[in-house]
């Protein structure tokens, strides 16, 4: 009941007169009661009334929650935020290359940003991570859904049949060779159909049905609550043309990555985003560099580019709060986003695709 | 914008009216606080005005990747393509082109560019059955005058190509009528024509294809180096325009681009194209490499040993057609040759 005016969620003009007029807390407000408050600062009944019913509404809530043990400020140790990160998982990319630059998959309740060039392979990764965040825990995944947010309409549903089928053949390769009871049970309800099923596609045309689909995403995820992923594949896109103010469009895409950020937080999920690239022509020569400016480049915490060196593909970690910067090259073959495989292996690539690269990050985990 | 029609509280609506703001992109452009402060409303009121009206613009749009696997909208159907005319060309597209997208056709002059986009012109008229769109076709030249003589020619031969389709039905289709030819040599004229024209035909639903050859040279001429970011512009706004026009009306838009040699290996690495050998990459650099779903390249084969097996059988030189990139289609290539009757692949 000590809370202050300011911090009550009133329109502004209101909250400004309320403290012109001198009121501190939510306290003082309650016992002035309607009649009072509308004489004392000029407003009809009505929205007096209407103010009295947020500002109880708001005390209330509040103190529901700091009976809870969980207050408006939730408090915790580093201890206890790497216990809860650490407990949390990855969705694994299935190039085990990339798992490791990553320190273990991409992270959920985290930002990823994939930038590059056309053709090199972001809608291919993902894609993949829409297939691979649902394999079931005891095969090391997080079993969870994913949301495709489409802008660009390169989501093309055989090509994430290819992915799936291979995704599911992997994990029954896993199942004959360990026989294990929880691993069979799973793969019962792990087919093609179910992960298909569980990507929900949005396909958005201009940035303002982006936008909007945006607001409407929390609640998405609220009904869905097993979403571990979002996928916005070409966040560029619909930001790079009619654009005369310039200055409007950061303004949107910051706030678009702040609604990302409470997104990722609130629901658990991992965020991944894909970038185009543009040429920034220096004093001596030109460079690729990730599309949408400086500013936009604080929006991800993890942020990889993808590019080609002659006909090979190269992703390089570009920004993480945890790993170091580095390089490792990747394939996409038939089966989707894979590491290069050494050239010794690739007489009995069968063998290789038996041994269950995963493995020993299950067990770590459990 | 007629608020009053919105699920949203009287005293909301009154609101947005005061404040002067007349479309759901207004809305959409400011952001939380600043509608509080212009509509003098708290939080709470703002969240579920700014639900309310993203709810209006996106209804229910969400679809299972099942549903569009399994068609079950066939809005959205992804099955469908555009055949280009050729069972080994189709099997190399899986299918044939897109509907919805931009593709890319490159190559070097005399690869065989028109010649395909001309082929796509009459292909998109046979009924969905073979292939087609039962649809008619826009030609979009840029540079040179339309090569009507051709088409005319390939015309009289679709008997001989497609062999798959009953004669009658070739007899039937008037091929002539339904190609609509339009002719800009500079930017404005494109665009007006991209912009008005187009957009007219295809509400009409007279065509369900756009051919554009080519894109670059229109760019070519006109910019400097200087004018770099002009010029970037330009293929940004041409480009969604395509795209927006390509979406709403699921019509495949085919660019046909020239080529340029690669200055060094690493300029022609970003473009993506992993051709060391013949060290050309498509003009318009990244920009436009952006705006595309997936680009083609076409070549006049180089190496005679390695074609001469194949083109002991067939008349005219054997050229190559690649897939640079498509997000559903692997890297991969096939031969094909034109002859009389019209492009066709070997196998």
């Amino acid at each position: 009941m000590q809370r202050e005016v300011g911090s009550l969620p009133l329109a502004p003009a209101l909250r400004a007169r309320l403290v012109a007029a001198g009121f501190q807390t939510a306290q003082e407000l309650l016992e002035t009661g309607p009649c009072g408050l509308s004489k004392e600062i000029g407003i009809s009944k009505e929205e007096a009334l209407e103010a009295l019913q947020v500002v109880r509404q708001a005390c209330h809530g509040e103190a529901a929650r700091t009976a809870g043990a969980s207050g408006a400020t939730r408090k915790c140790t580093a201890l206890e935020l790497l216990e809860e990160e650490q407990a949390q998982g990855f969705i694994i990319t299935f190039c085990s290359a990339l798992d490791n630059i990553l320190g273990g998959g991409v992270q959920l309740t985290k930002i990823t940003e994939i930038c590059g060039a056309p053709g090199v392979g972001k809608t291919q990764l993902c894609m993949q991570l829409a297939v691979d965040v649902q394999i079931p825990e005891c095969f090391g995944g997080v079993a969870g859904e994913a949301v495709f947010i489409d802008t660009e309409g390169s989501f093309m549903v055989d090509r994430v049949v290819d992915i799936a089928t291979a995704c599911v053949q992997h994990c029954q390769l896993i199942a004959e060779a360990h026989q294990e009871e929880d691993h069979l049970k799973a793969l019962e309800t792990f087919s093609l159909e179910s992960i298909l099923s569980h990507i929900y596609y949005f396909r958005c045309r201009d940035y303002i049905e982006l936008l909007a689909q945006v607001y409407l995403l929390p609640d998405f995820l609220s009904e869905h609550s097993k979403v571990r992923l979002v996928v916005v594949d070409g966040i560029a896109f619909p930001f790079r043309h009619d654009f005369e103010d310039l200055s409007l469009r950061t303004r949107l895409l910051n706030g678009l990555a702040q609604q990302l950020i409470i997104i990722a937080n609130d629901h658990k999920s991992a965020v991944v985003l894909t970038n185009q690239m543009t040429t920034r022509i220096g004093q001596s020569q030109s460079t690729l560099v990730p599309a949408l400016g400086e500013s936009w480049g604080h929006a991800a915490t993890v942020r990889l580019i993808f590019h080609w060196d002659n006909s090979q593909r190269l992703a390089t970690l570009y920004k993480s709060p945890s790993q170091k910067e580095s390089t490792i090259p990747y394939h996409i073959t038939s089966h989707g986003f894979r590491d290069v495989q050494p050239p010794a292996v690739t007489q009995n690539a069968e063998d290789t695709e038996m041994n269950p690269r995963k493995r020993p990050r299950r067990e770590e985990e459990t | 914008m007629d608020w009053d029609q919105f699920d949203l509280n009287p005293k909301v609506i009154a609101a947005l009216k005061k404040a002067d703001i007349k479309s759901i992109k207004e809305i959409l452009n400011l952001s939380g606080a600043d509608l509080q402060r212009l509509m003098k409303l708290s939080s709470a009121d703002i969240q579920c005005l700014l639900k309310t009206v993203s709810h209006t613009l996106r209804r229910n749009s969400m679809l299972t990747a099942l549903q569009l696997y399994q068609d079950a909208d066939h809005l959205t159907s992804q099955h469908q393509k555009l055949s280009l005319g050729c069972s080994v060309l189709d099997n190399l597209l899986k299918g044939g082109i897109p509907l919805v997208g931009i593709t890319e056709l490159a190559g070097e002059s005399s690869a065989g560019k028109t010649q395909i986009g001309l082929q796509l012109c009459l292909c998109v008229q046979y009924p969905y059955k073979y292939g087609g769109l039962e649809s008619g076709a826009v030609y979009i030249c840029t540079e040179d005058v339309f090569p009507s003589k051709r088409l005319q020619q390939l015309i009289d031969q679709q008997h001989k190509l497609r062999a798959d389709v009953p004669a009658e039905i070739i007899q039937k289709t008037k091929f002539g009528n339904s190609i609509f030819v339009e002719h800009a040599a500079d930017l404005d004229t494109f665009h007006n024509c991209i912009t008005r024209r187009i957009s007219l035909l295809l509400t009409r639903g007279m065509v369900r294809l756009v051919v554009i050859d080519s894109i670059a040279a229109l760019f070519r001429c006109e910019f400097g180096v200087s004018d770099s970011v002009m010029k970037a512009r330009y293929l940004q706004t041409f480009g969604a325009q395509l795209h927006s026009l390509s979406t709403r009306f699921r019509t495949p838009i085919m660019c046909i681009n020239q080529v340029t040699d690669a200055v060094s290996e690493s300029e022609a690495a970003q473009c993506s194209c992993s051709v060391v050998d013949n060290r050309v990459s498509p003009a318009l650099g990244i920009t436009w490499a952006n705006q595309l779903l997936m680009r083609l390249m076409v070549s006049r084969t180089s190496q005679p040993e390695q074609a001469s097996g194949v083109a002991s059988h067939h008349t005219g030189s054997v050229r190559t057609l690649r897939v640079v990139f498509a997000p559903h289609l692997p890297p991969s290539s096939c031969y094909y040759t034109v002859k009389l009757e019209g492009v066709k692949g070997i196998k």
